[in-house]
């Protein structure tokens, strides 16, 4: 286990070397300017309120697309994983569409929904939607047969046993999906605001490679950077707080 | 009275025999054991009975059973309260509570009763299981080698638990093991099922409540001696004791 001044020791030297790579001269400044003036660029879009529009508008997209995306392919990999039948049938054609690059849909999104916020958050949603079905699918098609046969003769109600029994059984694979899709979904919030968007991370991003400010650039790319493992460590928090057999069963 | 009835049934996988007509009755509130050779169909028995896997012929059982198998028998995202009150449906929540509460205390467990599974022992978990099974009163419970995985001391002190809560309950039950001291301790009556369709029954001639050291007595001896032989496929008689 690495001590916390172990930790950050590495991150303290990248910074360090890359402020003296651009203020010696050895580096471009123009092209690379040093991190203390990226940090500056940051705290300039916080009080001019930027930073917060963007950061929310990025969120609420990410998670409309993520919802969506989720309870849908939770949903159907639950069908597809418990009845064999639909899983005939609905898997070749999601093992057809899924080898396809989210971002390559995307010009096809816009012909289809336009550049607004449906199109936005759809692509995110059809990014997300492969690895969480994937997974809830194979977790809900290993629930050992010996729980489900217990859980039957001690409750006829098929609720009960969907999500008593069915969810928490696969909800090791579904998180494992979930925490994939929240890194796609960081991909493709940045991909759908690059053209199209008024505000946001990726919309930031655009306009600042535009204006050549590169230390807005970085910036934006920090936040970008932070926020995608804020979420993931945000989600593995809750996800154990409110499961804490997990922990205990990835212990064992 | 009769819980379960029986009659010739077979049940096959693919091209394989597994069962080939099985006659048998269980009277109600006895405890049975089934014993037999490694592949004589015990545990496919106990799934035909419980509706688990097709058969052919006549199993007539009530609506409500338990089991309790040797693995799996506990789910891990259910604290220990909530395992044994899964099957609690249709009551009051005081009720519920009450028989959870009394079912904490038979299996000497009430200071876990907020742990998850995988914070307990083996033997902590098969107490629950058995306990879950039981706790909704079922006329008819069966066991799959509920012990078979635990060592000799901790199986001993289950064999314990597990006629405690029998008594509470009366239910009848299923018991398979290969384990014939159990099988003879436990048991009002022993079944060989010799995987020709054969089902011998042997009474155990040990009253109520019983000490381990019946286990020199020689009627144990014999009747271990006559169940072995049963096993193996042997025509046996047993020695008449004056």
């Amino acid at each position: 286990m690495l001590t916390r001044s172990q930790s950050v020791l590495p991150v303290l030297l990248l910074l360090a070397t890359w402020e003296l790579l651009s203020r010696s001269g050895a580096a471009d400044p123009v092209l690379f300017p040093p991190f203390s003036k990226a940090i500056l660029a940051l705290v300039d879009m916080a009080r001019s309120g930027d930073l917060a529009r963007d950061i929310i508008s990025s969120y609420s997209r990410m998670a409309a697309g993520l919802v969506l995306g989720s309870v849908v392919a939770i949903g159907l990999g639950v069908l597809t994983g418990r009845i064999r039948r639909i899983g005939a049938f609905v898997s070749p054609i999601v093992h057809v569409l899924r080898p396809l690059p989210p971002v390559a849909i995307i010009p096809l999104i816009i012909v289809w929904l336009g550049i607004g916020e449906s199109a936005k958050i759809f692509s995110i949603a059809f990014a997300v939607f492969f690895p969480v079905w994937l997974n809830t699918h194979a977790g809900a098609a290993q629930v050992p047969r010996k729980l489900l046969w217990s859980a039957s003769t001690l409750s006829r109600s098929r609720s009960r046993l969907l999500f008593q029994i069915i969810l928490p059984a696969a909800l090791p694979f579904i998180a494992a999906g979930l925490r994939l899709g929240i890194s796609l979904a960081f991909v493709m919030v940045f991909v759908s605001e690059l053209a199209g968007a008024s505000q946001g991370i990726g919309y930031q991003i655009a306009t600042s490679h535009l204006a050549y400010r590169i230390d807005r650039m970085i910036a934006a790319l920090m936040v970008l950077g932070v926020a995608g493992a804020g979420t993931d460590l945000l989600f593995t928090f809750v996800l154990y707080r409110s499961c804490p057999w997990l922990r205990l069963l990835e212990a064992k | 009275m009769n819980t379960a009835v029986l009659r010739d049934v077979s049940v096959t996988f693919g091209s394989k025999i597994v069962l080939e007509g099985v006659s048998l009755a269980l009277h109600a509130g006895e405890f049975v054991s089934l014993v037999g050779a490694s592949g004589s169909g015990k545990t496919t028995l106990i799934n035909a009975i419980a509706g688990f896997v097709g058969y052919s012929g006549q199993i007539q059982v009530p609506q409500d059973i338990g089991v309790v198998f040797q693995d799996y028998s506990v789910f891990p995202w259910m604290t220990v309260a909530n395992n044994i009150g899964f099957g609690l449906t249709d009551m009051h929540s005081a009720e519920r509570q009450a028989i959870i509460d009394q079912h904490l205390e038979m299996i000497e467990l009430v200071r876990e009763r907020d742990r998850y599974p995988p914070e307990l022992s083996g033997g902590q978990m098969q107490r629950v299981g058995i306990a879950r099974a039981l706790a909704p009163n079922p006329r008819l419970v069966m066991m799959d080698e509920p012990f078979a995985s635990l060592d000799r001391h901790t199986r001993d002190r289950m064999q314990t638990w597990l006629l405690r809560l029998w008594g509470e309950h009366q239910s009848t039950i299923l018991f398979v093991t290969h384990d014939l001291d159990e099988a003879i301790f436990l048991s009002d009556r022993l079944l060989v099922l010799t995987g020709k369709g054969e089902c011998q029954s042997f009474p155990v001639p040990f009253r109520r409540p019983r000490q381990e050291e019946i286990q020199f007595d020689p009627d144990f001896v014999e009747l271990k001696r006559v169940v072995l032989a049963a096993m193996k496929g042997d025509t046996v008689v047993m020695s008449s004791r004056s």
